[in-house]
């Protein structure tokens, strides 16, 4: 009986998906929903390529998916031996540790594709065929329906639904980044041996961050359409005794991070940095208490970030006003 | 009737000073593709003039008459209530050409060679701006947004920029790995930083 008032919400909810649904194709779900079954079900080993503008880099990775645990290892082939070892989605431990206090992500549980609610910011069609890898891949197109996120092409094996190519598109149709297995294998199970870490990859240190730290005192004005907060945290950096929020916002698929630190007042100027598919762009707010730098990080383009960290508020100021 | 006459005309016309006559013979001569493209031109360096952003190509009335070429034929020959429905289609049809032209003027870009014009920056908060492998530009309000590589995949040094960006970088793919279903691809992105 509980259940009873959630019931319009339900019906209506039932009522307007086919409406959104007018622009994607069945077909399309489809096989978005078998990508998001395998990624937490199909064990596999393999090869990819990545490339943005400016770096091309090729790895190694290995899924096993064995008792409901699913352990992975990924290592770089070229240039400094990256690496990284995860149990269930948490970073057990990186490769060259790289900065201090990062890697302590939140634990909380990794969401899984949601096609439904992709359909709502995205249209979803299958743009035909394709042989990636030695295999067989059907291409699912994901185009935005507002100017504030990027296409994506994703090529999925036949068989197990597995990304074999994942390509991000800007407005005006650039390549913005390429991911491409060049070697898939489904059939033989990762051994201990391969997802155990080498030496150099070193365990992740767990910097102080409380739960219940959530960052208050800071809200957004405006946020691009779909894009909820899906985490929160406060990290204090060692090394410049500084706390740093951050805010993590996600449509489903494309996620940007808003980072709140405090900084002197001659601390560096407005800046926006693009590195392919990832922008950049930081800005100095005054507050009352200080000047901080917000800065906003994420797989967006670069005028939806820069309206974002323009649309942060101090939530204090305005609670006195 | 002489080309200088109708210049002078058209001159007046633009300027909003032309008599009877001169709208007349303007009007009269307007079919004709070169007075067109006079016109057009006229436009072009009035709005150099006066700092305008225009598109020069755009040729609304061609499309306009077009179009009433097309739709007037149907409407004479049926009398009674087609009449008004021929009217009708041919005030659609308009409607369709003008905002047409509209679209057109909205999605071309004018290349600053095209006018030798200081263009006011119409770059929005709204428009994407990706236009190298890595555009890196120290923001100002006013100023025109940055074309091609200033820097390939790497920062330039700016106080307080350069230490705390990788970490936010490394952070924001981390814990991209963590809540996305892509696991690879954050991964990739946070180990192609690190190749700089």
């Amino acid at each position: 009986m509980r259940a009873l008032p959630l019931l319009p919400l339900l019906l209506s909810s039932c009522m307007t998906v086919p409406a959104l649904a007018a622009n994607s194709s069945p077909q399309a779900t489809d096989w978005l929903n078998k990508l998001a079954q395998a990624e937490q079900g199909q064990s596999y080993q393999g090869s990819f390529v990545y490339e943005r503008n400016g770096s091309f880099s090729s790895h190694d990775i290995w899924h096993r998916v064995q008792g409901g645990k699913v352990h992975e290892r990924l290592l770089q082939l070229d240039g400094v031996a990256q690496e990284v070892v995860r149990v269930d989605g948490k970073v057990q431990c990186v490769s060259r540790s790289l900065v201090s206090g990062v890697g302590a992500p939140p634990d909380s549980a990794p969401r899984v594709l949601d096609p439904l609610k992709l359909m709502s910011w995205y249209d979803l069609k299958i743009a035909g065929e394709a042989r990636v890898a030695d295999r067989n891949a059907v291409i699912v197109t994901l185009t935005p329906r507002d100017q504030h996120r990027y296409a994506f092409e994703l090529h999925l094996d036949k068989q197990t639904g597995l990304p074999l190519r994942s390509l991000m598109l800007n407005a005006k149709g650039q390549l913005l980044e390429r991911f491409q297995m060049t070697r898939l294998d489904t059939q033989d199970l990762p051994t201990d041996a391969d997802l155990k870490a080498s030496a150099a990859c070193k365990p992740v240190q767990r910097s102080p961050v409380g739960a219940a730290d959530a960052v208050v005192g800071w809200r957004s004005d405006w946020l691009p359409p779909g894009f909820e907060l899906v985490g929160s945290s406060i990290r204090r950096d060692p090394e410049r005794k500084s706390a740093v929020s951050s805010l993590m916002y996600d449509d489903g698929l494309a996620r940007f991070s808003v980072f709140l630190e405090p900084v002197k007042d001659n601390a560096g100027t407005d800046t926006r940095a693009q590195l392919g598919p990832t922008v950049a762009v930081s800005r100095h707010f005054t507050t009352p208490k200080g000047k901080v730098m917000v800065t906003v990080v994420g797989e967006i383009p670069l005028g939806t970030a820069e309206r974002v960290a323009l649309s942060m508020r101090a939530q204090d100021v305005q609670a006195r006003q | 009737m002489s080309r200088e006459a109708l210049q002078e005309s058209l001159s007046a016309v633009m300027d909003n000073e032309a008599d009877q006559l001169e709208l007349r013979r303007v009007l009269n001569a307007i079919d004709d593709t070169e007075t067109r493209a006079t016109w057009s031109r006229y436009q072009v360096a009035r709005a150099a003039m006066h700092k305008e952003l225009l598109l020069p190509n755009l040729d609304i009335a061609s499309a306009v008459s077009a179009a009433l070429e097309e739709e007037a034929a149907p409407a004479k020959a049926k009398a009674g209530p087609w009449r008004s429905l021929g009217r009708l289609a041919v005030a659609a049809s308009v409607t369709v050409a003008v905002l047409a032209g509209v679209r057109l003027y909205n999605q071309d870009e004018i290349s600053g060679a095209e006018l030798a014009v200081q263009q006011p920056v119409q770059q929005g908060l709204s428009m994407p701006q990706t236009q190298g492998p890595a555009v890196l530009a120290g923001y100002t309000e006013s100023s025109e947004p940055t074309t091609g590589p200033m820097a390939n995949g790497v920062l330039q040094n700016q106080a307080g920029w350069d230490q705390r960006l990788p970490g936010y970088l490394r952070q924001h793919a981390q814990e991209s790995a963590l809540k996305g279903t892509e696991t690879a691809l954050p991964y990739a992105r946070a180990a192609s930083l690190e190749n700089r």
